[in-house]
């Protein structure tokens, strides 16, 4: 019986024995970029695999603190599929010094941990330990980046930016304790109703929901994004924008999911968010001529998105958050792998540098401008029917005026996702930059992508009825 | 009729499938061969001509209703279908979207740049008008019409002419403004439907309250008619069509246009007849301002295209006020004037991209005794501009006549405003073709050489195609009328 129950935690595991082997090649003085990549990428495929041969697992692990079930897995494969793909592109790692590749290696596997144990906690303490464990690797890595001293801010802003939102969810969770004389979610759920009407309670809920909003950049925990995104090595941006995002997303239909509906004012809290999440985000967005910092003020716009899924809080608004999420990732993935291979020295990209992308590589002009697309929620890509299914579900709740403010942010969107595609497709650029040469890898993971997005786009039933199984099994 | 699921060839989806299956087949075509792509595309687009006419032939006027259905179960737990049908309202509209391809295609024979591109964005576009034809499910009605929308920006910005970034900008966002309502509109529907289906005929019998028919109405009316260049929402739609390359041009006044109309009655008024006796009055007084405003407006125009693109909106308004009215042949007369407008419009547009592309200009006043030098590529101008001046004898005559009488019974004070906006529309087109056509020759214009046989095919076919019309108005409204009879019937 022992045994079976550590099962459970094989996924897990498989990644604390990643950092180990990662662990002790950083002891090593010597560094071989090439050696270390080939190791990261045949792990990181690995740890995909694993993960989704125990995707079907159902249990309770450390004292019921600890729940593995369909929503946590479904989660636990999107954070490995990310991190695959975020090594993936690491094969020109130049935004990071050589002799602190192992360590980046060996961060990513453990955020990648922290983050899979966040989506399995259903008690408050070991929520925040995993928090804790996954945000303190983002703080390692996201300073990591060559030519430091420009960057500096950016290390430092994301870290106090986080331990106060750490401090903020300390304070709620203890408020949240409080009232409910519990740290259990399930037991939690029981005594909600009777109190979710005190305002000690909505206090409670907000201030450690803070902590999440914070890692999934919602407004107004966003400011961290766009300068972390800007200051992080590409690749590390990736990860922030993709895995890093997904286990936040899951937290929070967790967290909402326990509070049940029963508070207008908690409703009406997360309404107004999402409103000025989806509308900041996209208004800041049009002026940015930095790429990376252009995705940041749209991620904050997407955080606002799914929120509207998540503020249905009803099973058809999770599972569409989840698709959402998944929807997501792919798209924003998409968008910088395009990115990292542009710019495989490194360096920040700007929008008017990809001027005649079409013509450097017509394959990742395609895939950028699907990715963008799929961004503005245009069909037939998945972003698309990503939104749509979010807005179904929130005009189910009767939010109509919400809908349109999200349509109309989408419009609004398009026009600095079209602004990023005339670059690449219509600007001629100032002096000849030469053609970009793909490996075959590369060129069967964009089309890959590609076919992906059109697929979740088109032809959405599975997945649509896997989202809400896993809906269904939140607690 | 709905039970007959698959029970035959699935000709809709075939029609759908050749579009996409010829922007795949240009996506594998080397760079250098631009001619292989184009004769790809006249293949491809051969193809659903001829599907399209089969269908027009098979089509049973007696029976009616929907044919040719296939209808699957798409997404289960929202309730979508992938439901095709064809009646007496989209057969018109597809054999319209199939003649303004395949000449689109032949008109754009001497493009260079970036050819391969091109046809695929082109193809991507035509499927997604397909698509909305043939479409009779909320959800794919919607996720074709964005599919034909997103096109255009790149074929605007990249082949465009005059202003050509800001045009396709500006029409990118105004068109995409209208799905943010329609969306929210669709969906609004799907709930107050019960939340199970988005079949547009399932969501028909279940039927609406009065009040949720109001609102969904307005939604659906303003989305949709930014699309149809409702005044005042029509501003986008002459710097576009300025804009665009020929064929895009051709496509997008001849049929994407329709696309708005066509939603219009399709969803808005088939889903909420109720919102639209409501708003009728108001319908009725946007589409006669827009009549009268477009002839006005395009009094004033020196740019050939802009001129057309000012009578689009005049032509577009006489549909609107034909579905205001509500009456069998008004209806009939608004479906009748989509297609004969697409028509006539895809030949304004290909005449007038011939003239530029050899002159280079597109002012009035630099043209002049053009009949002199190219009297044959002046001819299909003329006879476009007599089409929409509503000469009899051509298709536009009997379509605007039908929507004029039922107007002026139905509402006569702007039926009678509207014939007015005709006359001074008949005035702006004479007063074109005068300038720009007689008087004195220019010698600046002398060498040009007049329209080869091959270049004035697809003019050729689209004039025959409104004379025929002109002269037989029956082989189309027995089919327009075997759907609008029932859906006049049910308002």
């Amino acid at each position: 019986m022992a045994m079976m129950k550590w099962v459970l935690f094989t996924p897990e595991l498989y990644y604390v024995l990643m950092a180990l082997v990662f662990f002790c090649l950083s002891l090593r003085i010597k560094s071989e970029p090439r050696k270390l990549y080939g190791y990261a990428i045949v792990m990181s495929a690995l740890g995909l695999v694993v993960t989704l041969i125990f995707a079907c697992q159902e249990g309770m692990l450390f004292f019921d603190a600890y729940r593995v079930d369909l929503f946590s897995q479904v989660f636990k494969v999107l954070l490995a599929a990310g991190t695959f793909l975020v090594i993936f592109c690491c094969s020109e790692l130049k935004g990071i010094d050589e002799r602190q590749h192992a360590e980046f290696y060996f961060l990513v596997a453990i955020c990648t941990l922290g983050m899979m144990m966040l989506v399995s906690s259903v008690e408050l303490l070991t929520i925040y330990v995993s928090i804790e464990l996954s945000s303190y690797s983002l703080y390692l890595m996201v300073p990591m980046r060559r030519n430091t001293e420009m960057f500096a801010e950016t290390g430092v802003k994301y870290f106090m930016i986080g331990v106060t939102a750490s401090a903020f969810m300390l304070f709620g969770i203890s408020y949240i304790f409080g009232v409910t004389h519990t740290t259990y979610i399930v037991e939690m759920m029981k005594v909600m109703p009777g109190v979710i009407k005190e305002p000690a309670a909505i206090i409670g809920i907000i201030l450690a929901l803070s902590g999440f909003f914070f890692k999934q950049a919602l407004f107004p925990f966003h400011m961290w994004a766009p300068d972390v995104y800007q200051g992080s090595a590409n690749q590390v941006t990736a990860y922030i924008a993709t895995a890093s995002k997904m286990a936040a997303a899951a937290l929070v239909i967790r967290f909402v999911g326990f509070t049940g509906g029963g508070s207008p004012v908690f409703v009406n809290v997360l309404v107004a968010l999402s409103v000025l999440s989806m509308s900041f985000g996209n208004l800041v967005a049009i002026i940015q001529k930095d790429l990376k910092r252009l995705l940041a003020y749209s991620s904050i716009a997407h955080a606002g998105y799914m929120m509207v899924g998540i503020l249905s809080m009803s099973s058809r608004g999770y599972s569409t958050a989840i698709y959402y999420a998944i929807a997501y990732l792919v798209m924003n993935f998409a968008v910088f792998m395009v990115i990292m291979k542009i710019a495989d020295d490194g360096h920040n990209l700007q929008i008017k540098e990809l001027a005649g992308l079409h013509k450097r590589s017509p394959l990742l002009a395609l895939t950028l401008m699907l990715g963008l697309f799929g961004l503005a929620g245009i069909p037939p890509t998945v972003g698309f029917t990503g939104k749509f299914l979010v807005f179904a579900a929130a005009l189910e709740k009767g939010y109509l005026t919400l809908v349109v403010i999200g349509m109309i942010n989408a419009t609004i969107s398009l026009y600095y996702y079209l602004i990023v595609i005339k670059a690449a497709y219509l600007l001629e650029p100032v002096r000849p930059y030469p053609a970009i040469r793909l490996d075959g890898w590369t060129k069967a993971m964009s089309i890959g992508l590609m076919i992906l997005m059109v697929y979740l786009g088109l032809f959405p039933d599975q997945f649509v009825a896997l989202t809400e199984a896993a809906a269904r099994s939140l607690p | 009729m709905i039970s007959m699921e698959m029970a035959h060839f699935p000709i809709l989806t075939t029609i759908l499938m050749s579009t996409i299956v010829c922007l795949l087949v240009i996506m594998f075509i080397p760079d250098d061969r631009p001619k292989l792509v184009k004769q790809v595309s006249l293949f491809f687009s051969a193809v659903g001509l001829v599907l399209c006419l089969w269908l027009y032939h098979a089509y049973d006027v007696q029976k009616g209703g929907l044919q040719f259905v296939e209808r699957i179960l798409w997404v289960k737990s929202l309730g979508i279908y992938w439901f095709m049908a064809v009646d007496g309202i989209n057969l018109p509209m597809l054999l319209l979207t199939a003649v303004v391809l395949f000449t689109g295609v032949l008109t754009m024979w001497d493009l260079e740049l970036r050819v391969k591109e091109f046809f695929a964005l082109m193809f991507l576009l035509v499927a997604g008008v397909y698509g909305v034809f043939l479409s009779m499910d909320l959800f794919w009605i919607f996720v074709w019409y964005d599919v034909s929308l997103f096109p255009m920006y790149p074929l605007i910005a990249i082949w465009g002419g005059t202003r050509k970034e800001y045009g396709a900008m500006k029409l990118t966002l105004y068109l995409l403004a209208g799905s943010a309502l329609i969306l929210p509109g669709i969906l609004y529907l799907w709930v107050q439907g019960g939340a199970h289906t988005f079949d547009i005929f399932e969501l028909q019998r279940i039927g609406f309250s009065p009040l949720v028919q109001k609102v969904a109405f307005v939604m659906l009316y303003l989305g949709f008619g930014i699309l149809a260049a409702v005044w005042p929402f029509h501003t986008w739609s002459p710097v576009g069509h300025v804009a665009a390359p020929t064929a895009v041009s051709m496509i997008h006044a001849g049929v994407l246009m329709k696309l708005g109309a066509y939603g219009i009655l399709r969803l808005a008024m088939t889903l909420c007849p109720e919102g639209l006796a409501y708003w009728s009055d108001f319908v009725a007084l946007l589409a006669t301002v827009g009549i009268v405003y477009g002839a006005f407006v395009g009094l004033a125009q020196t740019d050939l295209k802009y001129v057309i693109g000012y009578s689009s909106v005049s032509h577009m308004g006489m549909v609107g006020l034909g579905l205001s009215t509500m009456t069998v042949n008004g209806i009939n007369g608004a479906v009748f004037q989509m297609f004969a407008h697409g028509v006539m419009t895809a030949l304004f547009f290909s005449s007038v991209g011939y003239i530029y592309d050899r002159t280079h200009t597109k002012m009035i006043p630099d043209l002049g005794g053009l009949s002199n030098t190219m009297p044959i590529a002046s001819a299909f101008f003329i006879v476009a501009a007599f089409a929409g001046i509503g000469v009899p004898c051509m298709a536009s005559f009997w379509a605007e006549l039908m929507v004029f009488v039922s107007a002026v019974k139905t509402f006569p004070v702007r039926g009678i405003f509207a014939v007015l906006g005709l006359v001074v529309s008949a005035l702006f087109m004479l007063r074109v073709v005068q300038k720009t056509f007689y008087g004195e020759r220019n010698e600046r214009w002398a060498h040009i050489p007049d329209v080869t046989l091959f270049m004035a095919t697809p003019r050729i076919i689209l004039v025959g195609i409104i004379i025929f019309f002109g002269f037989f108005p029956r082989i189309i409204l027995d089919v327009i009328q075997s759907a609008v009879v029932p859906f006049v019937a049910g308002l």
